[in-house]
């Protein structure tokens, strides 16, 4: 039986940052991976041969600073690539929106569409930017408890002063103002053209389950702009492919002496009366350790690896009652050669594009999850990864990733499996075609990751790829739960690290940061 | 002719909020007149004889939230309020139905006969619901605070509302929370299991409001509908005999009593201001009022963007109340009977007829009805909450005869292409259509029917956009936020100018709440 100071489950964007950072001060550290390789959602592979794809995430739209300068390394030594053109928004008549790091740029072709819109950028962008700035703070903050807020819990919020210093209470009000609301209505606000609409609009759904007609879109959307600057549609790529960003975590754990082990499936949490001992591996060996952290979502926690008869009945509940919903699927071709976009240079190939030509589109692809369907017309967001990254694809060819939304978890009158995925290429390269004719001709091979795929593979509950929805009722306080969500759970030693707990998903590691600061305090 | 004459306040507008403040300011001694647009009062609260012998709540069709403070303080019992408890809910279902009364055994038995679970939780559901609602009833009562430059009784009711949040448990904390953000499908989902029980009780969630059952925010406007559990042992919702209006009548003879003047046909065109002072109002046929206050009891829009010159107004004050959602959602229909519906699965007369009948069989009906109205069509089988007034109160209908209620969404206000009478017509006969899947012999009784869209709510009643909440309840749009930051307390940027609509804080229904408020704050009695 080995022992360690801490044991970190999982090897994901936060279980890394946070085995680095306890191992920084000088903790025993070994982190547990079930696959033969570490990554978890910033994972890459060959997906065919000579062509590898990241399987979860092309881009990362924003990393904690603080985590940053905790590690003591830069975006750019992580490997982040920032392009001039952050993103495409693709017209139905072949007029593009193109979204640059230079605001006035964006604001320029947006005008192309409508002076008015292009007239409000500017102002829209410095809205966001403030409202980002309350938020920022905000996810630095480990949640009070409520209802019985502590002393010390009404002093973290003291943080939250500086961005009001600034911006007055006006701020926080428009914040409380912009995050129920649904993007349609911060759209009525600010824009009239539809392809701008709908772009925005996608933002708010990013990843999520919800159309753009549900309330709290509004938060989802400021919650991919935080630190951008008021960049909107900002996107990271990482040199090396999403992987090298968790390799280069990786190095840093173990500059710290931290250990990795991969291939090593967890099979209980060990619990003893209300501590957290430590784990039992698939092959029956222990490991006990002073601070367990799981960075696997709340359900595998609690139901799979701790179990539900070592739950009280009210936590379990609430455990329980967590969402999920996976809705994304990603889908990823080898190509033959580059495919021609129409009125797209191939300089400006380097970057994000996406299919949702307005609103009712989005809303649209947004109803089948609700009746449990394959979307007839998918909302689409890819790129060329083997543009960014050559190494991706053999010399000439290229490589198109895509995410696909909405393709429920929960389908209603067939289940996912080899047809489905079939069924689902079909549907994309259709609305692919409409933006690149001849798509179909390009393909060599394609591979598809459905929620179901995305859930077997990574362990992620119903494939969603927050942990859990971004939604209000799953927001600080409430994530993961009401009773767990300062990092902290009902047993002794065991803390939390995931994208499941306050301030959610996304590749910044703020999770991490959070945690480690709680388990340092104790 | 011009008349002047001056008052003490007056009050634009004889919904029941617009007479409740009326009265509650005449029972302080003050000198009101109330301006009624239409002929009859009541606004949406109002009572007409459409059909010769038909007498129908023409828009809002039932009574729960009527404050009991507001009821005795104006002694409304005393000028006629009288409320008829509906007996029960009644869901049909295709071969089956499902049915819950006054009767708490005969509710268990009859959801058991669907779910033993449910059955056993629906009886823990209720009790927990009231907690809620008292929870949330301070909030309710307390003047919403200036959230960017708070008062020092602002401050103070804040710190009491802190104070009374540390007293709840922390599962109490957690439902409320979830309640004020989730959609009502998800919450009721941690619930229950059967789906029509599920549908209908979701049902609360979407009346009024443009969303779905799926919807988050749905949650709380199912709240904002279990509030009427507060005061009585029962789901107390009632109908008010001879009709809504009477609950308006009862509030404007009490105001009279108190010494009000009572104007109906009498539209306002102006609010006469004068440096950002309002002095008075001016009538569509150039009679002019003057006043110390003015108070409107309309929505938000047509308060500022109607009675006001927009440049009196600060610009991010006319910019929130243009902002203000207000999409209206709901239609009704009205229909003359020669005889009762029968409907399929549970015919004849009964108990099923005394009270809600619902047409909401599941999730997927309410979501596909939704769905109909988000891309700018009426639903083609809509959502419905029934009710015949005729069967609880006789002298509403001949002999014989009854008068159906029906309230129907999804109706957008805007449809694509805009509404007429083709358009209604087609409406209406969506809405005959569907019940006749529940009830076949419906085609053969009806002898007259009314159909109001959204904007015939508009044009007749002057909810705009047919709203009847006169602007969602939605988070973004409650409390503080209602209907702007910085005059959620019933002030306005013009001085001596107040609003005490529904689209004031704490919003929609026949509450009497925002009207009371709004006179008490305007006599000093809230600070």
């Amino acid at each position: 039986m080995k022992h360690y100071d801490a044991i970190v489950i999982g090897s994901g964007i936060n279980s890394l940052s946070s085995a680095a950072l306890l191992a920084k001060t000088g903790k025993k550290v070994i982190i547990l991976e079930s696959r033969n390789e570490i990554g978890g959602m910033a994972s890459t592979v060959e997906f065919s041969s000579g062509y590898q794809c990241n399987i979860i995430n092309d881009t990362i739209k924003w990393v904690s600073p603080k985590l940053l300068d905790e590690l003591n390394i830069t975006k750019t030594e992580l490997g982040l690539i920032e392009p001039e053109i952050t993103h495409v928004a693709l017209g139905e008549n072949n007029k593009h929106i193109f979204f640059h790091r230079d605001i006035n740029k964006t604001a320029q072709s947006i005008r192309e569409l409508s002076e008015k819109d292009g007239d409000n950028w500017i102002g829209f962008t410095l809205y966001i930017k403030k409202l980002c700035s309350f938020l920022e703070k905000l996810y630095h903050i480990t949640p009070p408890t409520l209802p019985n807020v502590g002393v010390f819990d009404a002093f973290a919020l003291k943080s939250m002063l500086n961005p009001i210093m600034k911006h007055g209470t006006t701020g926080i009000v428009d914040l409380l103002r912009v995050a129920p609301m649904m993007m349609p209505e911060m759209m009525d606000e600010w824009f009239e053209n539809k392809l701008l609409r709908g772009s925005l609009s996608s933002i708010g759904v990013h990843h999520s389950s919800l159309g753009p007609f549900a309330a709290s879109t509004g938060y989802n959307f400021l919650h991919q702009h935080l630190y951008n600057n008021g960049i909107i549609h900002n996107n990271h790529f990482i040199k090396g492919g999403t992987i090298q960003y968790a390799k280069n975590l990786k190095k840093i754990a173990e500059s710290f002496n931290a250990e990795i082990r991969v291939n090593t499936k967890i099979k209980t949490i060990n619990i003893d009366d209300a501590l957290c001992t430590g784990v039992t591996l698939e092959n029956n060996e222990i490991i006990n350790a002073d601070i367990i952290m799981s960075g696997v979502d709340p359900k595998n926690t609690f139901l799979k690896l701790i179990g539900a008869q070592n739950l009280n009945p009210n936590f379990h509940r609430q455990v329980r009652n967590i969402k999920y919903r996976g809705s994304v699927s990603r889908i990823h071709f080898a190509l033959k050669n580059i495919p021609q976009i129409k009125n797209i240079s191939f300089e400006n190939m380097n970057t994000m594009f996406s299919i949702c030509p307005n609103i009712e589109y989005l809303e649209r692809a947004s109803d089948t999850v609700k009746y449990g369907s394959l979307p007839e017309n998918p909302v689409l967001e890819f790129c060329f990864p083997s543009i960014i990254n050559p190494t991706f694809a053999p010399s000439g060819k290229h490589i198109l990733s895509a995410t696909i939304q909405y393709t429920p978890y929960d389908l209603r009158d067939q289940k996912w499996n080899a047809d489905t995925n079939k069924q689902l290429k079909q549907i994309v390269i259709n609305t692919l075609e409409k933006s690149i004719p001849n798509f179909t001709s390009l393909i060599e091979s394609t591979k598809i990751y459905s929620p179901m795929d995305l859930e077997s593979e990574f362990g992620l509950s119903e494939g969603n790829l927050n942990h859990g929805e971004m939604t209000l009722d799953q927001f600080m306080f409430m994530r993961p739960t009401i009773s767990s969500s300062q990092y902290k759970t009902p047993f002794n030693n065991l803390f939390l690290c995931s994208p499941g707990t306050h301030p959610g998903g996304g590749l910044h590691g703020t999770n991490a940061l959070n945690s480690v600061k709680e388990i340092l305090k104790n | 002719m011009s008349k002047i004459s001056k008052y003490d306040a007056i009050v634009i507008g004889g919904g029941h909020n617009g007479l409740t403040a009326a009265a509650y300011l005449a029972r302080a001694g003050k000198r009101v007149l109330v301006l009624e647009r239409r002929h009859v009062l009541g606004g949406a609260a109002v009572t007409e004889e459409v059909f010769p012998g038909f007498k129908f709540s023409v828009c809002s069709y039932v009574v729960s939230l009527m404050k009991a403070n507001v009821m005795r303080e104006l002694m409304l019992p005393q000028f006629g309020l009288e409320l008829l408890p509906l007996e029960s809910t009644f869901t049909p279902l295709e071969n089956d139905y499902l049915l819950r009364t006054a009767d708490t055994d005969q509710t268990y038995r009859e959801i058991a006969r669907h779910s033993v679970r449910d059955a056993e939780t629906y009886m823990r559901f209720g009790p927990r619901m009231g907690q809620i609602g008292m929870a949330v009833r301070p909030i309710l009562e307390t003047l919403a605070p200036n959230a960017i430059r708070p008062s020092f009784s602002d401050l103070l009711n804040v710190k009491n509302l802190l104070n009374h949040f540390k007293t709840l448990s922390e599962e109490q904390f957690e439902y409320l929370t979830k309640l004020m953000t989730m959609s009502s499908a998800d919450f009721l989902d941690e619930w229950f299991e059967f789906e029509p029980l599920k549908a209908t009780m979701s049902a609360s969630g979407i009346i009024g409001t443009f969303m779905g059952p799926r919807s988050p925010g749905s949650a709380y406007v199912m709240l904002h509908h279990y509030m009427g559990d507060i005061d009585g042992a029962f789901r107390a919702w009632g109908f008010q005999r001879g009709g809504t209006g009477e609950v308006s009548m009862a509030i404007a003879r009490s105001a009279e009593h108190f010494g009000a003047t009572i104007m109906t046909e009498a539209p306002v065109e102006k609010v006469i201001t004068k440096n950002g002072r309002a002095l008075g109002v001016a009538l569509e046929n150039g009679d002019e009022y003057k006043s110390d206050i003015v108070i409107s009891g309309l929505d938000p829009k047509l308060s500022f963007l109607k009675l006001i010159d927009e440049n009196n107004l600060p610009s991010d004050f006319l910019n929130s109340i243009k902002n203000f959602r207000i999409r209206g959602s709901s239609g009704k229909v009205n229909l003359a009977l020669d005889g009762l519906p029968n409907f399929t699965c549970l015919p004849g007369d009964g108990h099923h007829l005394r009270g809600a009948i619902s047409i909401s069989p599941n999730y997927d009906h309410l979501e596909r009805a939704y769905d109909d109205a988000k891309y700018g069509n009426f639903s083609k089988k809509p959502f419905m909450d029934i009710i015949l007034p005729s069967v609880l109160d006789p002298e509403m209908a001949p002999p014989g005869k009854h008068v159906m209620s029906c309230f129907v969404q999804y109706a957008p206000y805007d449809l694509k292409g805009g509404w007429d009478d083709n358009k209604r017509q087609a409406f209406g006969d969506a809405v005959i259509n569907t019940l006749s899947e529940y009830a076949p012999n419906i085609k053969d009784i009806i002898l007259h029917r009314q159909v109001l869209t959204p904007a015939d709510l508009e044009s007749t009643f002057g909810l705009s956009e047919g709203n009847i909440f006169h602007g969602e309840l939605t988070i973004q749009q409650l409390f503080s936020l209602r209907p702007a930051v910085k005059w959620a307390n019933y002030t306005t940027p013009i001085k001596n100018y107040y609003q005490c609509g529904s689209g004031t804080h704490p919003g929609g229904g026949i509450t009497g709440s925002p009207g009371e408020m709004a006179a008490k704050k305007i006599l000093g009695l809230l600070s």
